[in-house]
C-alpha cells in the first residue's frame, strides 16, 4: 500500500518488514509517524536508515492497515506536547474518517491498537480505543467479558455487591 | 489472575548497538489478539461512568482496575472538589489518633443521620441484608473501616479485598427505588449541596463522586437530552427558582468531569439552559427593579442570580439599568462651569454640586445594594468603577477638553479642582456590607483612575504654562526696564537724596527678611507676630498699616498656611518696598521674584495634588514638582537676578568719581544701589530657601538631605550664582567705594585744615574725614545681615584696608603743623573709632597704628630728639610702620625743615652735619 502512495519526488523512503516477512516501502515522514521509528531513525543520526526495519510484532496486513492511516493523517500537527494533564481526558469525537477506517472486525481492531501501541502512534491508539469503548457502551458485563475474552471469576453474589454498589451509576 | 491473563505487555524496547536489533529480537509472543492492561485502562478512560463501573463486574482484576482512586479522584479534582492538602492532613490524622477521630466520627455520623442527608439510594453491601436502613455510615480510611466494622458486628459479609469498597458503608438510603430515569424524590433536598459536602479522603474517591454523580446525573443527562427548557425534570423536580439556580450551578461543575464522547454537546446544553435561566431570572429581576421591589422581587432573584452564577448579569443590569447612568445630565453639566464663570476662568461650584449629587445618589446606591445583594458579592466596587467610568469620566473629559480650548490656566486649574473635588467624593462614599476592607483605598482607586488619562496632558501643561508664564513675566519687565533706559539713568543720580528713606526701609526690610527665618523654626507661636517696628522717615503712610496691622507670619507665601491672606499681605509689603526701592528696581525687582514665586506655588499645589496618586502618576507628578521649583530657580537666578547683578557690577565699573558732579551725599549711587541689590538678593534667596522648605520638603515631594535631587543641586546652583555675583560686585564696589575716599580726600580736604593760618576754631575731626567715615560706614553697614557673614568679614577687612591705604597716601600729601595735629588727631580718632565698629582685629591694629603716627605731628619743634625717639620705636605701631617710613611720615611736619637736622642727629647718631 505503501507502494501505491504518491511518492515525493525528494521523499526518502524506508523498508519495514512485516512479521511475515513482507516488505513495505514507506515514506520517511510517514513511518515518523510512528514515535518508535522516529526515535530509531534518528539513532541512525538521523539519516535515512538503508537497511530493512523489521516490525516483528505485526503482519503485513496489520502494518499496510496502519500505514493507511498515517498516510491519510500525514499532515496532522504533531500532538500537542504535554496535554497530559488531567484535563487530557476529555475525550473529542471520533472524525468520519477515522469511524470508517475502524469498520473492522474485532480481531482487526485489536491488532491495529496493539500495532499503534507498539509503534507508538498516540492518535491511532487514541482512535482505536474510543472505538473499542463505543462497542463496550450499553453492554452487560457478559456481553463485555466475551468480547474481551475475559474469565468470570467473581461468585453471583460478588458481582450482585458490586452491581449494587455502584448502583448510583445506572439508569441514567 | 491467568484467567485474564492472556494480555501481553509490550516488550520492552532496548537500545542496542544496532538500533534495529532490539526489533530484531522481538518474538511474536501471540497470535491471540488481546489487549494488554494498560491499553484496556486506556479504553476505560473513554468509558461513560455506568459503563465503566458494568465494567468493573466482569472480574476482580478489572474492578481493581476500574476501582482504582487516581482514577476517580482526577474527576473530583476535574470538578474542583478534591483537596489534596485536606486529604493528606486526613490521611495523617487518621493514622496518628485513630481512636479520637473514631469518636468524632462517631459524632459526626449521628449528627448527619438526624439531619437525613442521606446520600442516594444505591450502594449497599454485597451481601445486602438490612443494611439499608442503616443510614450512612463514613469513614476516612481503612483503618477507621475496620474498626467501625467490630463495632456495627452486623455486617458479615465478607469484604473484597479492595480498600476502596468502603462506598458500600458510605451512601446507603433505603427504599431506593430503582426507577430508571428518574432522580429520587426524597433526595432532592440533599441534592442541592451535594458538591461542598464532598470531602477529600483517599480510598474514599470513587464513593464521594458516587454521591455526586448520584445527585447530579440523572438531572446533568436528562437536561442533555431535554429538547425545551420546560422538559428537563430538574424544573419539575425543584420549582423554587433559588434550588433551580443552586442545582445549575452545580451541574455546571458536575458537567466538568463528564470526559466521555459527546461531552462539550451537553454542556452547550447545559449552557443554553443555564442562559434561559439566567434570562428569565433578570427579566424577573429587571421587573423588580423597575417597581422598585427592592427587598421583594429584587432581593429574591439577586440571590437567585448570585447563586447560579456570581451574579455577574444581575450586576451588569442592575449597574447598567441603574438610574444614574441612564439619567447623567441631570447630574449637571460640565460646561456650566465655565459659562457661570468670566471669560478666561473657571467656577468650580456647578462641578462641586455635581460631585455632591453624585455623592448622594452613591450612597443611597450603597443602602440599596445592602437591601438586594447578599454580603458575599460586592457590588458596589463594579458599580463605583461603572460610574467612574461612565459619569466621571465623561463629565471631566468634556470639562477639560473645553477648558483647553479656551485657555490653558482654566484648564488647570479644572483639572486640579476636579481631582480634589472627585477625592472627596471618594472619600465620602460609604461602603455596603459586601464591600471589602479596602473599599476607601479601592474607590479612591477607582476615581482616581478617570483621571490617568489626564494627567500626563496636565502635567506638561503645568510646567509648560509655568515657564511661559515666569518667562513672560520676566520679558515684560525687561521691556519695560529698556523702555525706561535712558530715565533710569538719571533716576540713578536722583535717587541718591533719598537714601535716608531707603536706608530707614532697609533696616525695616531686613527685619522682614531675616523674620521668616527666624520665625519659622517656632512656627505657630504668636511671638513671631510682633509688628516690625517701623521708624519712617519720610512718613510713609502706607506701610504702617500693612505692616503693623497684621502679624508678621514670615513670608507669607511660604509660611505654612497655604491660604491667601499672608500671601496678600507679602504682596502689599512687597509693593510697598517697591515703592521705595526704585532705585533699583531697574536692576531686578522683588515684585517680579515674589509673582515668580507665586506662580510656582499655585502650579506646585495644584500639581502636588497628584502625588497622592501614587505609583507612576504620582512619580511623574512628584517630578514635575521639582521641575517647576528648578524652573523658577532657572528663570528667577538666571534670567533675572543674574542680569540684575550684572548690569549693576557695570555701572560699578563704569563709575568714576571725578566724573559725577554732585557730591552732595554721602553714597555713591551704583554702589548703594548695588548693596541694596544684595539685600535683595539675599531677601530673594531667603525667600526661595522657605518656599522650598515649605512647598517641597514639607509636604514631602524631595528630600533635603538627597544631594543628588535635580531640585536640591539646583538650589545649591542658584545660590552659589547668587554669591559669586554678589562677591564680583563687592570687589567692585571697593574699587568704586576707594575711588570715592580718594576723590573725596582730594577734593575736600583743604591745606588749612592740617595746617591753620589763623587759631584753632573747634577741635574735631575735619569736615573730610566726617564725610568720609560717613560715607564709608554707611556702606558697609548696609550689607550687615545680608550676605554670608565670612564674605562681610572679608569685605570689611578690604574695605578697611584699603581705606587704610588711601589714607597713608592721604597723609603723605599733606603738610601738617603742630595746631593741625590736633585736627589730624581727631581725625584718625574719628577713623579709628569706625573701625572699632567693624570688630576687626587686625584692622583695628593699623589704625591704632595711624593714630599713634599722628602724634608724631603733634611734638613741638622744639623737642626734635623726642621725635626722633618716636620714629625709631616701631612697637608704638605695632610693627605696621617701619621706622623709614614713619620717617617719610614725619617729613609732612610743617616745620620739617627746621627740625630735622636734629632729628637726624639724634637718630643716625653722628655724621649729619655734614649736611
Amino acid at each position: 500500500m505503501a507502494a501505491n502512495a504518491q511518492p515525493t519526488d525528494a521523499q526518502p523512503k524506508i523498508t519495514l518488514v512485516s512479521s511475515d516477512n513482507q516488505k513495505i516501502l514507506v515514506d520517511r515522514d510517514i513511518a515518523e509517524r510512528s514515535v518508535l521509528l522516529k526515535h530509531m531513525i534518528q539513532d541512525f543520526g538521523g539519516e535515512t536508515p538503508d537497511q530493512d526495519i523489521p516490525i516483528h510484532n505485526v503482519n503485513e496486513v496489520v502494518l499496510k492497515k496502519v500505514i493507511e492511516w498515517c498516510e491519510h493523517h500525514r499532515a496532522d500537527p504533531p500532538a500537542t506536547a504535554e496535554d497530559d494533564s488531567d484535563n487530557r481526558k476529555k475525550s473529542t469525537d471520533i472524525e468520519e474518517w477515522d469511524q470508517k477506517f475502524m469498520q473492522v472486525d474485532q480481531e482487526m481492531l485489536f491488532e491495529i491498537i496493539l500495532a499503534a501501541n507498539y509503534l507508538d502512534i498516540k492518535p491511532l491508539l487514541d482512535v482505536g480505543c474510543k472505538t473499542v469503548a463505543n462497542m463496550i457502551k450499553g453492554k452487560s458485563p457478559d456481553e463485555i467479558r466475551k468480547t474481551f475474552n475475559i474469565t468470570n471469576d467473581f461468585t453471583p453474589e460478588e458481582e450482585d455487591q458490586i452491581r449494587r454498589e455502584n448502583e448510583w451509576a445506572e439508569d441514567r | 489472575m491467568a484467567t485474564k491473563s492472556n494480555f501481553k505487555r509490550a516488550l520492552p524496547v532496548g537500545r542496542s548497538q544496532n538500533p534495529l536489533a532490539s526489533l530484531r529480537n522481538t518474538q511474536l509472543v501471540d497470535t491471540k489478539a488481546v489487549l494488554p492492561a494498560e491499553l484496556i485502562a486506556t479504553i476505560l478512560d473513554y468509558l461513560p461512568v455506568s459503563d465503566m463501573l458494568r465494567f468493573a463486574r466482569t472480574s476482580k482484576r478489572m474492578q481493581e482496575m476500574v476501582y482504582d482512586d487516581t482514577r476517580w479522584i482526577r474527576r473530583l479534582k476535574s470538578m474542583g472538589c478534591w483537596n489534596e492538602a485536606e486529604a493528606r492532613q486526613r490521611f495523617e490524622e487518621a493514622m496518628k489518633k485513630k481512636l479520637e477521630a473514631q469518636r468524632a466520627k462517631d459524632t459526626e455520623q449521628a449528627k448527619r443521620t438526624g439531619v437525613g442527608t442521606n446520600g442516594h439510594a444505591n450502594g449497599t453491601h454485597g451481601s445486602g441484608f438490612d443494611e439499608y436502613k442503616a443510614s450512612i455510615t463514613l469513614f476516612d480510611a481503612g483503618h477507621e473501616e475496620e474498626m467501625l466494622r467490630k463495632s456495627v458486628d452486623r455486617k458479615t459479609r465478607s469484604r473484597a479485598s479492595t480498600i476502596d469498597d468502603g462506598f458500600a458503608d458510605t451512601v446507603l438510603s433505603s427504599q431506593s427505588h430503582p426507577g430508571p430515569s428518574r432522580p429520587r424524590p426524597m433526595d432532592t433536598e440533599s441534592a442541592l449541596t451535594v458538591l461542598s459536602r464532598v470531602r477529600s479522603i483517599r480510598g474514599m474517591a470513587r464513593q464521594e463522586y458516587g454521591k455526586v454523580y448520584g445527585a447530579l446525573a440523572p438531572f446533568y443527562y436528562d437536561l442533555a437530552r431535554s429538547r425545551s427548557h420546560s422538559d428537563p425534570i430538574l424544573f419539575r423536580t425543584y420549582r423554587d427558582p433559588e434550588q433551580q439556580a443552586q442545582m445549575l450551578a452545580q451541574l455546571r461543575i458536575f458537567a466538568k468531569s463528564d470526559f466521555t464522547e459527546g461531552w462539550n454537546n451537553r454542556e452547550e446544553k447545559l449552557e443554553t439552559m443555564i442562559g434561559i435561566f439566567e434570562n428569565a431570572v433578570l427579566h424577573e429581576f429587571e421587573q423588580g427593579y423597575r417597581d422598585k421591589d427592592y427587598d421583594g422581587k429584587m432581593k429574591r432573584y439577586a440571590h437567585v442570580l448570585v447563586t447560579l452564577n456570581g451574579g455577574c448579569a444581575g450586576l451588569d443590569s442592575f449597574i447598567h439599568n441603574h438610574p444614574l447612568m441612564l439619567e447623567k445630565e441631570k447630574l449637571g453639566d460640565p460646561i456650566n462651569c465655565l459659562r457661570h464663570a468670566m471669560a478666561g476662568s473657571i467656577s468650580l461650584a456647578p462641578s462641586l454640586e455635581f460631585f455632591k449629587g453624585l455623592a448622594t445618589a452613591l450612597n443611597e446606591e450603597a443602602a440599596i445594594i445592602d437591601r438586594v445583594f447578599p454580603p458575599t458579592v460586592d457590588v458596589l466596587t463594579p458599580f463605583l468603577e461603572r460610574v467612574a467610568e461612565d459619569v466621571i469620566t465623561e463629565y471631566i473629559t468634556v470639562l477639560f477638553d473645553e477648558a483647553h480650548e479656551q485657555n490653558t490656566e482654566t484648564y488647570l486649574k479644572a483639572v486640579a479642582g476636579l481631582f480634589d473635588q472627585a477625592l472627596q467624593l471618594a472619600m465620602s462614599l460609604k461602603p455596603t456590607k459586601g464591600s471589602k476592607p479596602d473599599f476607601k483605598e479601592a474607590a479612591t482607586r477607582i476615581i482616581a483612575r478617570c483621571f490617568e488619562s489626564h494627567i500626563d496632558l496636565y502635567l506638561q501643561e503645568e510646567l509648560d504654562f509655568f515657564k511661559s508664564k515666569a518667562e513672560t513675566e520676566v520679558e515684560v519687565w525687561e521691556k519695560r526696564l529698556t523702555d525706561e533706559e535712558q530715565s533710569a539713568e538719571t533716576f540713578f543720580m536722583s535717587n541718591v537724596s533719598r537714601q535716608a528713606a531707603k536706608r530707614d526701609f532697609l533696616t525695616s526690610f531686613k527685619k522682614v527678611v531675616m523674620m521668616p527665618v527666624n520665625v519659622l523654626p517656632t512656627i505657630g507661636g504668636s511671638s513671631a507676630s510682633k509688628p516690625t517696628p517701623t521708624p519712617t522717615l519720610n512718613g510713609d503712610a502706607l506701610d504702617v498699616p500693612s505692616r503693623t496691622g497684621t502679624p508678621l507670619s514670615g513670608e507669607g507665601l511660604p509660611s505654612p498656611r497655604p491660604v491667601e491672606a499672608p500671601t496678600t499681605e507679602l504682596a502689599a509689603k512687597a509693593a510697598i518696598m517697591n515703592a521705595r526701592l526704585e532705585g533699583i528696581r531697574s536692576l531686578f525687582s522683588i515684585e517680579v521674584a515674589l509673582d515668580l514665586i507665586h506662580k510656582a506655588k499655585e502650579s506646585l499645589e495644584r500639581a502636588a495634588r497628584f502625588v497622592r496618586l501614587g505609583g507612576q502618576s504620582g512619580e511623574e507628578a512628584r517630578e514635575l514638582c521639582e521641575n517647576i521649583f528648578i524652573n523658577l530657580l532657572q528663570i528667577l537666578g538666571g534670567r533675572h537676578i543674574r542680569a540684575g547683578f550684572d548690569r549693576a557690577v557695570n555701572h560699578l565699573s563704569e563709575y568714576k568719581p571725578r566724573e559725577v558732579a554732585d557730591h552732595s551725599t554721602q553714597g555713591v549711587a551704583p554702589l548703594v544701589a548695588f548693596l541694596e541689590l544684595v539685600n535683595v538678593g539675599d531677601l530673594i534667596q531667603q525667600m526661595v530657601d522657605v518656599f522650598y522648605l515649605q512647598e517641597l520638603v514639607g509636604p514631602n515631594l524631595t528630600d533635603r538631605d538627597d544631594f543628588l535631587s535635580p531640585a536640591c543641586k539646583e538650589k545649591k546652583r542658584f545660590e552659589q550664582m547668587l554669591d559669586e555675583r554678589v562677591a564680583a560686585g563687592l570687589n567692585k564696589g571697593i574699587d568704586v567705594l576707594m575711588d570715592e575716599v580718594e576723590f573725596i580726600c582730594g577734593t575736600t580736604q583743604l591745606p588749612t585744615d592740617f595746617n591753620p593760618t589763623g587759631p584753632l576754631v573747634d577741635i574735631g575731626p575735619s569736615q573730610t574725614a566726617k564725610s568720609i567715615v560717613e560715607m564709608v560706614s554707611s556702606h558697609t553697614s548696609m550689607l550687615v545681615g545680608s550676605t554670608d557673614k565670612n564674605v562681610l568679614d572679608v569685605f570689611n577687612q578690604e574695605v578697611g584696608l584699603r581705606l587704610f591705604t588711601a589714607l597713608c597716601k592721604h597723609l603723605k600729601r599733606q603738610r601738617i603743623s603742630v595746631d593741625g595735629a590736633i585736627v589730624l588727631i581727631s581725625d584718625m580718632n574719628a577713623y579709628n573709632a569706625y573701625i572699632q565698629t567693624l570688630r576687626n582685629k587686625s584692622l583695628s591694629q593699623y589704625f591704632a597704628a595711624l593714630r599713634e603716627l599722628s602724634q608724631i605731628y603733634l611734638i613741638d619743634p622744639t623737642h626734635a630728639k623726642e621725635i626722633a625717639t618716636i620714629i625709631a620705636d616701631s612697637d608704638r605701631y605695632h610693627g605696621i610702620f617701619r621706622a623709614e617710613e614713619v620717617y617719610e611720615y614725619a617729613e609732612r611736619r610743617a616745620d620739617w625743615y627746621q627740625i630735622r637736622g636734629a632729628v637726624e642727629k639724634q637718630m643716625y647718631g653722628v655724621g649729619c652735619l655734614v649736611m
